[in-house]
């Protein structure tokens, strides 16, 4: 039936062009006290519409429409009307006045959903939810891939060939690490923003496209070539993925900022698969699907082993360099003191976090921490004001380096050590052992991350700080979560309690700002108020220590 | 849509007489207040009556409150705004950082005292309302 008649008493000029824009569908108007036994009269109507606020005819016209199986819509006028709707288990209703468009959603969406008995809709409703979501991911909006599959089927078989493109994102699991789940999910949406934007540009949007998100981090695209066009070539999709890569990272570098976009690399394999009537399509794609991700692992794999001998050279060469993050006192804004950020010269090892990592798979991270180290502490005689703390990252394995010598680091008194609380410590009693030599030379304390796992106080309580950073992800939007603020005050009594200070790290925006500032965060540090830079050396008479 | 009237409410609570507590409490500061008994009943609800703010229990059978977080948030029109307050005694760090893991916005320590409770709720109205704006 193309045919879809809307009944309805509801009188808006919102509703013709709602109607207008929804396929096949004519109104009829009625009175509204006429509205119930139309209903009864005319059991074809896809949906009726009420427009009254007068509840008996409300319930007399909705008992109607749901015994016959019609859905209903409701314009709500007040809060009053719409409780009555939702009390009435009305399939859908708007609050008025309100746009064409959200009219004939509503339409739609009343159509959609049908009407069911009572006793079954609360889980066929939930199902539905559960269903959407499988569908599509609610994050980027792409379909998953069952939904691709069924999509590019015919498009397939008729072609013959396809495209597979998979998309192996690294280090994503960093961002989340680092900065928490909410972080990642925007950078992903980000990315998948990016890539539709790219696709809708490219070449190939001359055929068919589609992409799924695996629902971790990758993704992965189907190219079907249109008729009568040549299947993309090896060097146009080398070609593209270059460009690829550089679109999504510029967009995740305007709105994320260059640390994240240093952490990000994309990887692309590839396969084609080419229909065969005797094997079953899915499984034809899947095999395609696997090929293609082995294909951008093995480039990973390449990358990896060139990155190490980019660090191995560098550290040859002694090619790392500090960039200074100010850290300041919340009131005054006064600059406290620096964290030290180690970067590798080379462009590839930029990111400090990329440079320890591709340290770890080859064993060089004690040589690596200690040229880290060395660039560091030499910033406070040539960089740093002569009251100014510097704020050094120590891996607590680093302990464990005998050339990790509390007596030969010059101005213990202006060095804060900082260690995070993600990485275990294994031996705790001669972990604290070493930290009190440490102390007795003047050496203060940080804990970084603090707040990052399920622990809580008692594992800060364990190290004596006389710093506590607070973890990146509680204070992410902590002027919007009010769980995030209570946290947070929990640890500022905690600190203030004994006698050390809360460093709130990763403030970006002004409200996050006001809200440490409230709660009472003796400390700040983000790109609110500054960026890591490169300091400028200081005149070389300057004295440093008190 | 006039600006005076409230944005309507969701309570979930599988307890019939301290969801009727809340109800009562908050119909007379003039929130639409629409009930929930369970998990499921919640989540059908949901769509229909598109609650800015939700308050839920989270020890309920069925699916629990976590659950239930966790499937509004991901909602694809209505998670990015709807708030959800948990409603329980989350007096641990843990459940704080579990709540915060599936996306909850704030939390009111179950026994409730009923002004901290529409205290709550109005500062996670404001919020809500100052992020649409």
């Amino acid at each position: 039936m193309s045919d879809s008649l809307l009944l309805t008493d509801f009188d808006d000029p919102a509703l013709e062009q709602a109607i207008g824009t929804l396929d096949g569908w004519r109104v009829e108007r009625v009175a509204s006290t006429d509205l119930a036994d139309a209903t009864s009269a005319r059991p074809e109507a896809r949906a009726v519409l009420i427009g009254t606020a007068n509840p008996t005819i409300l319930r007399a016209v909705t008992e109607r429409a749901h015994g016959a199986g019609i859905p209903v819509i409701v314009a709500c006028a007040d809060d009053t009307s719409r409780r009555r709707a939702v009390e009435l288990s009305v399939e859908e209703w708007f609050r008025c006045p309100t746009d064409a468009e959200e009219i004939a959603q509503r339409i739609r969406a009343a159509v959609g959903r049908g009407t069911t008995a009572p006793g079954a809709v609360a889980s066929d409703l939930v199902e539905r939810v559960e269903y959407e979501q499988m569908l599509h991911d609610s994050l980027t909006g792409l379909p998953t891939l069952p939904v691709m599959i069924e999509r590019s089927r015919n498009l397939f078989k008729e072609r013959g060939e396809l495209v597979v493109l998979y998309l192996n994102f690294v280090r994503y699991s960093k961002i989340e690490e680092i900065y928490g789940w909410e972080k990642l999910d925007a950078v992903l949406e980000t990315t998948a923003a990016a890539v539709r934007e790219f696709l809708d540009d490219t070449a190939l949007s001359t055929s068919r496209v589609m992409v799924s998100f695996t629902n971790d981090d990758d993704f992965i695209f189907f190219h079907v070539p249109a008729a009568g066009v040549e299947a993309a070539s090896e060097s146009e999709i080398t070609e593209m993925v270059a460009r690829l890569q550089r679109h999504v990272g510029s967009r995740i570098e305007a709105q994320h900022g260059d640390d994240i976009a240093a952490l990000f690399d994309i990887y692309v394999g590839r396969a084609h698969v080419y229909y065969n009537p005797k094997i079953r399509l899915e499984r034809l794609i899947y095999r395609g699907i696997r090929e293609a991700a082995n294909a951008s692992r093995s480039i990973e794999e390449r990358e990896r082993a060139r990155r190490v001998a980019d660090l191995r050279s560098s550290l040859r060469d002694r090619a790392v360099y500090v960039d200074y993050h100010p850290i300041v006192v919340t009131d005054t804004r006064e600059i406290f003191g620096y964290e030290a950020l180690a970067r590798g010269v080379m462009r590839s090892l930029r990111s400090p976090e990329v440079m320890f990592d591709v340290a770890a798979e080859a064993d060089l991270v004690w040589e690596l921490s200690r040229l880290c180290r060395t660039r560091a502490i030499e910033g406070i005689e040539t960089r740093l004001q002569p009251n100014e703390l510097l704020f050094l990252n120590v891996d607590p394995h680093d302990f464990s380096d005998p050339a990790f010598d509390e007596n030969e680091v010059k101005y213990p008194d202006r060095v804060v050590i900082e260690i995070t609380e993600r990485t275990a410590i294994k031996d705790y009693p001669k972990f604290r052992e070493r930290l009190r030599l440490f102390r007795e030379r003047g050496f203060r304390f940080a804990v970084d991350d603090a707040g990052s796992g399920y622990a809580g106080l008692g594992s800060i309580a364990n190290l004596e700080p006389d710093f506590i950073k607070l973890d990146i992800s509680l204070i992410n939007a902590i002027d919007t979560n009010f769980i995030k603020q209570n946290l947070v005050a929990t640890m500022v009594k905690f600190a203030n309690d004994h006698g050390a200070k809360v460093v709130a790290e990763g403030v970006e925006r002004a409200e996050e700002f006001k809200a440490v500032q409230d709660l009472g965060v003796h400390l700040v540090q983000g790109f609110f108020l500054h960026r890591p830079s490169h300091l400028p050396k200081q005149p070389a008479k300057q004295k440093a220590g008190r | 849509m006039s600006k005076s009237s409230l944005p309507p409410i969701l309570v979930v609570d599988d307890n019939h007489d301290n969801a009727e507590i809340i109800r009562q409490y908050l119909e007379i500061r003039g929130y639409p207040i629409t009930v929930a008994h369970s998990g499921d009943e919640a989540l059908t609800l949901f769509e229909t009556v598109r609650p800015a703010v939700v308050l839920l229990d989270i020890m309920m059978p069925g699916r629990d409150g976590w659950e239930v977080c966790r499937v509004m948030k991901q909602h694809p029109t209505l998670g990015r705004f709807v708030r959800v307050i948990m409603v329980t005694a989350l007096d641990e760090w843990r459940d704080k950082r579990e709540a915060l893991q599936i996306g909850a916005d704030d939390y009111v320590e179950k026994p409730f005292d009923l002004p901290t409770l529409a205290a709550t709720v109005q500062r996670n109205i404001d919020m809500q309302q100052a992020k649409a704006s």
